[in-house]
């Protein structure tokens, strides 16, 4: 299995500056759940009980933090047309994602006519299960 | 990722996302208000951790839903993709739980059951 010699590794995209960015806001994070859970910590040896549970739950989040940062680098540096920005508008393509996921990528919230039903849509669906039965209760050709 | 492990984890959120959706309502609507007006802590107290145990695991279930079912982790626009964010976020957010949960069904879950072979009620595919 031999390889062409990449012209730059694909794990270049993590010093691309809005990664580095990102980076930073990640170790931020990290270090800001760890002082939450510093803080619960001292309220609790303080006499108050509840703190207890937060400060268990605080480092928890941290670690979970750091495993969803790196996830994301990983999918990323393993797509194989990653490594390089210009590669990345075929990005939502490469990963094979379902057509909605890069329609609107910078919305804040779902949009309303992904959360409500779509009345068009399940009728559709209606009729396709309706055509399913019906090819089904005449059996195989 | 096989019809019935995908239908485990996915069912595993559901439960999760109806806990911790149910745990915050009551801890919002009934366990603040509670304590502002009547000075009484018992709902915080209780409702409100175990509210945060349950947040715990629904994070760890609903990060795991996410990767079953294709939500995407990366954006090539913001990178950190709000999708998954939301997803595991909604489990703090009072009534939104609900919300987030109906969304990532029909956008995702319905669409990777099929996909698996798991029962084709929404989107028969006729061959």
């Amino acid at each position: 299995m031999s390889r062409l010699a990449p012209p730059v590794s694909r794990w270049r995209f993590v010093i691309e500056p809005r990664w580095i960015a990102w980076h930073l806001f990640a170790v931020v994070a990290v270090i800001g759940m760890l002082w939450l859970g510093d803080w619960q910590l001292h309220r609790a040896l303080g006499g108050n009980a509840l703190s207890w549970a937060y400060t268990f739950e605080w480092p928890v989040f941290a670690v979970f933090g750091v495993v969803f940062w790196a996830k994301t680098i990983l999918d990323q540096g393993k797509l194989p047309e990653a490594g390089t920005s210009t590669a990345q508008g075929s990005t939502a393509a490469g990963l094979g994602l379902p057509g909605t996921a890069s329609r609107r990528p910078a919305a804040g919230a779902p949009d309303e006519d992904e959360v409500e039903d779509d009345p068009e849509l399940d009728e559709y669906n209606a009729y396709l299960g309706r055509l399913n039965r019906q090819a089904q209760a005449r059996g195989p050709r | 990722m096989h019809a019935q492990s995908l239908r485990l984890v996915v069912g595993a959120y559901r439960g999760l996302a109806w806990l911790t959706g149910v745990g915050i309502i009551t801890v919002f609507f009934i366990g603040i208000p509670l304590q502002i007006w009547a000075h009484n802590l018992f709902i915080v107290k209780y409702v409100g951790t175990a509210h945060g145990i349950l947040y715990i695991i629904y994070l760890v279930v609903a990060f795991a839903m996410t990767r079953a079912v294709g939500v995407p982790l990366f954006s090539p626009v913001t990178i950190v993709n709000w999708r998954t964010v939301i997803v595991l976020a909604a489990g703090t957010v009072p009534v939104l739980t609900f919300y987030v949960e109906r969304w990532v069904s029909r956008q995702y879950i319905a669409p990777a059951l099929a996909a698996a072979g798991g029962a084709p009620r929404e989107h028969p595919v006729l061959r």
